[in-house]
């Protein structure tokens, strides 16, 4: 990979993450921490708060966590609380988790007993997508909304909302306008920079991140020439990746990583939400709805394997059209229910859509990456041709 | 058999290392450990033979025998089976009344025990079943580096720049290991490294029972003078060791055979 | 793919009432029972899971349940899970998953691929569903995900998935600000499973008898209670080894007389033990709480292990599943769907107000604290099943805050100064650690150390205890 002054500028960025919100944090704003693609960011911009996206560090062993929290749990989500019990988190005022997994909410307790904010909440996201639960998640959303005016002492208006559905519509726009700068053979900025840009808009208030994102646009624009030498187009399939190095990996190896559905790429960026009509109504559409993540639950119409598994997975056929990819890699963490339970079923759906794939079940440590150097290797020279 | 002539056995067999101790009734008269090759009947045996023969006492003064350890159910003539967290409490205690937390770095397993001033236990942690945290790891990393055990603590206080390692399982350690040689890291820097993550582990165990000073590192493990370093470093907490660490389960065991017959129940 | 040589058989358990011993046959009967269903095509069967709150639906509509929970454990406890589970992982699975369902999985698509049963299935095998029900509720997701990958094997198959949430404890709010809208939508989820089940079916619910089945669900959890209650005689006349089968009428037998009856039978037994003063254990010493964790299924055998130390379990918190109707402060309604709604949500926040009346409290160690009282323990056992997150993961933090606010017991220690003082101490504890039916994870040494070490510390405590 050819490292330019584009780079440069997004690493340097990327290296920061955390220290503009910690300045934030000195000039008196409530800096809420998250995790996961579920948590309504509309609404904590909308109550004045700036939202966070908390992320682990693969560097780094996971020591103080483990002495209140169970190894069984997801390895990301434990170097998260393993950061936050060692204080690394310490700009925060409040955590709020949402109903993604088990680990998540069979968890919730010890990070809210154990760690020091004063602000927890749990947003509890239905499981099915049926017409009661968006009642339900409408209500849900309003108790969110509450607990968020009763932290700041003010309450949030209809305005407010609509104002911040607007910027993070805004905020979405662009990312998307960073990916189609992917469909040129080979891209015009690489996996490697994207994710650090995608990384660094997540850490920063949305009216900033899109000041951001203008900018990244605009210098990737400007070059006359891809990063990446051409090779295997390559889609990242998987739950939250909040690193680099896979995709970095993939790319060093010679693949061109083009596409995505993980949850700090697609599935956080791509779904929009409604401007018009009842913003709660919108919200509750576009979490529950329009976010496609394992955890949700849905139901089979078709009757047939073949139409379920294109119904409930026809954004990756999607992509892998849209952005003509050779080959995808479906990266699973040991211990993931949701995404664990569907290998069978994406392995058959990248068949039915032709697409080679290569499934790699990873435990989140920097020390794992040499095993799986040999498979992403082998893989792309299969696929390569 | 007058009093004076009885003596005791505590034998510890390990999945690694078997140690022996004789008691009289006020002194310790001998010891002797040696690797246990996997043949723990043969290495008990061994171990009585050494005992006696180093107290210069015969078998018919034997007047109880407690066993403890990975193999203790296969040491025929033993009286009596005690845990081995029982007999780490109780040599720790007779050595060091003023210890309340110990820490027994074994081969396959770590063992942090809470215990008072007489040998009683109030808590109790292992490590879990994946070795992790434990002394195997030094093992398997003497083999790649190609040194002795014994070496492994002196060598690694050389070390100017700490190799940092990712995880702390023994068999990933291995391959990490042979790439960073590959890289030319020198062996002293690795050394630290590994010493740092197994005491980050051990520490994070402690944590779980809670920690009362003062500290007792004991077990093969804690002949590691590195080791034993870097658990200070990492811990915050000075630690006290025992002159002989990998005799006190043995030792502990002893005593509670010497007990036994104080109770009554020792040979005629 | 080789199969597995069966392991060989386990000891039989020794039971300390007649009434857990005879859960045995019963179990094997109602699998039997579906089996023959199957042949004989008059009545619906459904593949389900336990503790949903559908079981007065499911009789009231005559369809068969199969409890797929139940097969996944009655492999283990055989131990011939382990031709299944590889399966499932050969399919691409990860043996980090839950192992209950990656033995049903395994075994689905087995079935399905022979077109017959699988050779030597337990007990004559799962029969082949006509739907399936499921429901992660908020706490499971493989509960969730489960039927919906064996419907790959057998895409003919509906599944209806109940979403049943409960608002999780927040210490700065309480919850009855929110069950209303619950409790709207669990109802109208429940309707949903009603009109499912009537399509499938092709019947309609006939609401009278749905009523008496869920008053009779309703006595029969008082009733249950106020059994399990007995076990605080001193000495303990009943154990968490006979509670893993007394689980059965529980969990797979709700809503029908005879689990009605079997509680009346065994209140009486455990009444006539407790006034000849007999106990689990002939000479109780200690008395523990299995706080949390699903048992090993291929290792009850440990529990005659601790009662040959001198232990018994009077109280635990696994499959306890239900609590005393009387004692929630749930609204009336004559609706028997608006019913269930509500006694969903009175169980699952139970001991939530006493938990906020505690500092540092939480409902789940509420309730130890408030069982270790009534049912005098000395110490408390978990085992971390290494493939279940939903009923392992917070039991280590637990431990740790019940050590933190609650120190009951006054033991004699020796001073820095060398004279004896007395110190409140938290009780002492032990965690297990295996699985559910993945034996490869077990250590019968191991663990039988472990127990060891553990009655020395209990003993410990009993000889040095101030008062």
């Amino acid at each position: 990979m050819k490292i330019d002054e584009v780079y440069s500028m997004i690493e340097n960025q990327f290296n920061q993450y955390g220290s503009r919100a910690r300045q934030l944090r000195d000039e008196g704003r409530k800096v809420i921490g998250y995790v996961c693609s579920f948590v309504p960011l509309e609404m904590i911009t909308a109550s004045g708060a700036i939202p966070f996206r908390v992320r682990g560090n693969i560097q780094e062993p996971i020591t103080l966590g483990d002495t209140l929290l169970e190894t069984i749990v997801c390895p990301y989500y434990r170097s998260c609380f393993d950061l936050s019990i060692k204080g690394r988190y310490e700009f925060l005022s409040g955590l709020v988790i949402p109903h993604a997994c088990d680990s998540m909410v069979r968890s919730y307790s010890v990070w809210s007993y154990s760690l020091p904010y004063s602000y927890f909440h749990f947003v509890n996201v239905p499981t099915v997508c049926e017409e009661s639960s968006f009642e339900f998640f409408e209500e849900e959303l309003k108790n969110f909304k509450r607990s968020l005016e009763r932290l700041m002492g003010e309450p949030i208006e209809e305005e407010d909302l609509l104002k911040a559905i607007q910027l993070y519509n805004q905020n979405r726009e662009k990312i998307r306008t960073l990916y189609e700068l992917r469909k040129s053979d080979p891209p015009l900025l690489s996996g490697t920079e994207l994710m650090m840009a995608l990384t660094v808009g997540s850490g920063l208030p949305v009216d900033e991140s899109n000041v951001w994102f203008d900018r990244v646009i605009k210098a990737v624009k400007g070059r006359n020439a891809s990063p990446l030498i051409k090779g295997p187009r390559i889609l990242i399939d998987g739950a939250c990746i909040d690193h680099i190095e896979l995709v970095k990996l993939v790319e060093e190896l010679g693949g061109n990583v083009v596409a995505d559905t993980i949850c700090n790429g697609t599935r956080d960026s791509f779904p929009k939400t409604e401007e018009s009509g009842d913003p709660i109504r919108a919200l509750s559409r576009r979490y529950l709805d329009k976010l496609n993540c394992p955890k949700t639950y849905r139901a089979n119409k078709a009757g047939t394997f073949e139409g379920d598994i294109a119904s409930r997975f026809g954004d990756i056929g999607a992509y892998a059209k849209e952005f003509r990819v050779d080959g995808a890699i479906l990266y699973v963490y040991k211990y993931c229910d949701p995404f664990g339970f569907e290998v069978p079923a994406r392995k058959a759906y990248y068949e039915f859509i032709h697409v080679p794939m290569l499934h790699l079940e990873d435990t989140y440590s920097a020390g794992n990456l040499g095993q799986l150097r040999t498979r992403i290797q082998a893989f792309l020279e299969m696929i390569g041709g | 058999m007058k009093e004076e002539r009885r003596i005791y056995l505590g034998i510890d067999i390990g999945s690694y290392s078997s140690k022996g101790v004789c008691l009289n009734h006020h002194d310790s008269l001998a010891s002797f450990d040696c690797l246990s090759r996997g043949d723990f009947k043969a290495t008990a045996e061994k171990i009585k033979e050494e005992l006696l023969l180093r107290s210069e006492r015969r078998e018919s003064e034997i007047s109880w025998t407690v066993a403890t350890g990975f193999g203790a159910q296969l040491v025929p003539y033993a009286k009596e089976i005690k845990t081995d967290i029982l007999c780490l409490a109780k040599g720790v205690a007779s050595i060091f009344p003023f210890v309340r937390t110990v820490v027994d770095i074994g081969d396959l397993y770590t063992k942090i025990v809470r215990i008072d001033g007489r040998g009683g236990i109030h808590n109790f942690l292992l490590s879990g079943k994946c070795a992790g945290g434990s002394g195997r790891i030094l093992l398997v990393m003497a083999k790649v580096l190609q040194i002795q055990v014994e070496e492994i603590g002196e060598l690694s206080l050389r070390s100017k720049k700490r190799v940092d390692f990712h995880t702390g399982c023994a068999v990933f350690s291995e391959s990490e290991a042979i790439s960073r040689i590959a890289e030319g890291e020198k062996k002293e820097d690795l050394l630290a490294g590994l010493h740092r993550a197994l005491a980050a582990q051990i520490y994070s165990l402690m944590e779980r029972v809670g920690i009362e000073k003062e500290i007792a590192l004991v077990g093969g493990g804690a002949r590691d003078v590195g080791l034993v370093q870097a658990f200070q470093e990492v811990s915050g907490y000075e630690v006290v060791v025992p002159p002989q660490p990998h005799m006190v389960a043995a030792l502990g065991a002893a005593l509670l055979a010497r007990e036994n017959d104080s109770r009554g129940q020792g040979s005629k | 793919m080789t199969e597995q040589q069966k392991e060989v058989k386990p000891r039989k358990r020794m039971t300390a009432t007649k009434a857990a011993a005879s859960i045995g046959p019963l179990v094997k009967e109602f699998i039997t029972e579906t089996l023959k269903a199957r042949a004989e095509g008059k009545q619906k069967l459904a593949y389900t899971f336990i503790v949903c709150h559908h079981e007065e639906i499911l009789r009231a509509m005559d369809v068969i349940p199969i409890w797929t929970e139940n097969f996944a454990g009655v492999c283990g406890a055989k131990r011939d899970a382990e031709r299944f589970l590889q399966r499932a992982e050969s399919l691409g699975l990860s043996r980090s998953l839950c192992t209950y369902a990656l033995c049903g999985i395994g075994f689905d698509q087995w079935r399905e691929e022979l077109g017959e049963m699988p050779p030597d299935s337990p007990w004559g095998g799962m029969a082949r569903p006509d739907f399936m029900i499921s429901s992660g509720q908020i706490l499971c997701d493989p509960r969730s995900k489960w039927y919906q990958a064996s419907q790959q094997f057998m895409p003919d198959v509906p599944i209806y998935n109940i979403d049943l949430p409960y608002p999780l404890f927040q210490r700065d709010q309480d919850h009855r600000e929110v069950w209303g809208y619950y409790h709207k939508y669990i109802v109208k989820q429940l309707r949903g499973l009603v009109a499912f089940v009537e399509e499938q079916t092709k019947k309609k619910m006939d609401y009278d008898r749905l009523r008496e089945l869920v008053d009779l669900s309703d006595r029969t959890w008082n009733l249950i209670d106020e059994t399990y209650r007995l076990r605080k005689a001193v000495p303990c006349p009943m154990g968490t080894g006979d509670a893993m089968n007394t689980m059965v009428p529980i969990c797979f037998m709700m809503a029908t007389q005879k689990a009605y009856d079997f509680f009346v039978e065994l209140k009486k037994e455990l009444e006539e033990k407790i006034a000849r003063g007999e106990g689990e254990v002939e000479n109780e010493k200690y008395r523990l709480m299995w706080g949390g964790g699903l048992p090993a299924w291929y290792a009850l055998n440990d529990f005659n292990y601790f009662n040959s130390k001198g232990a018994s379990f009077p109280v635990e918190t696994t499959y306890r599943m239900v609590a005393p109707l009387y004692e929630m402060d749930i609204p009336e309604t004559r609706d028997p769907i608006e019913h269930l709604a509500w006694r969903w949500l009175g169980y699952w926040t139970f001991w939530y107000d006493k938990a906020r009346k505690r500092p540092g409290s939480e409902p789940d160690v509420e309730r130890l604290i408030n069982w270790i009282e009534e049912y005098k323990i000395d110490g408390i056992v978990m085992h971390e099943a290494f493939s279940c997150r939903t009923w392992h993961v917070g039991l280590i933090w637990q431990l740790h805050q019940l050590g933190k606010i609650y120190k009951p017991i006054p033991l004699y220690v020796v001073g820095k100064d060398g004279k004896k003082e007395v110190v409140m101490k938290e009780l002492p504890s032990l965690i297990l650690e295996s699985d559910i039916i993945d034996i490869t994870s077990y250590s019968e040494v191991d663990t039988r150390n472990k127990i060891d070490a553990f009655i020395e510390t209990l003993e410990s405590y009993r000889v040095n205890r101030a008062y």
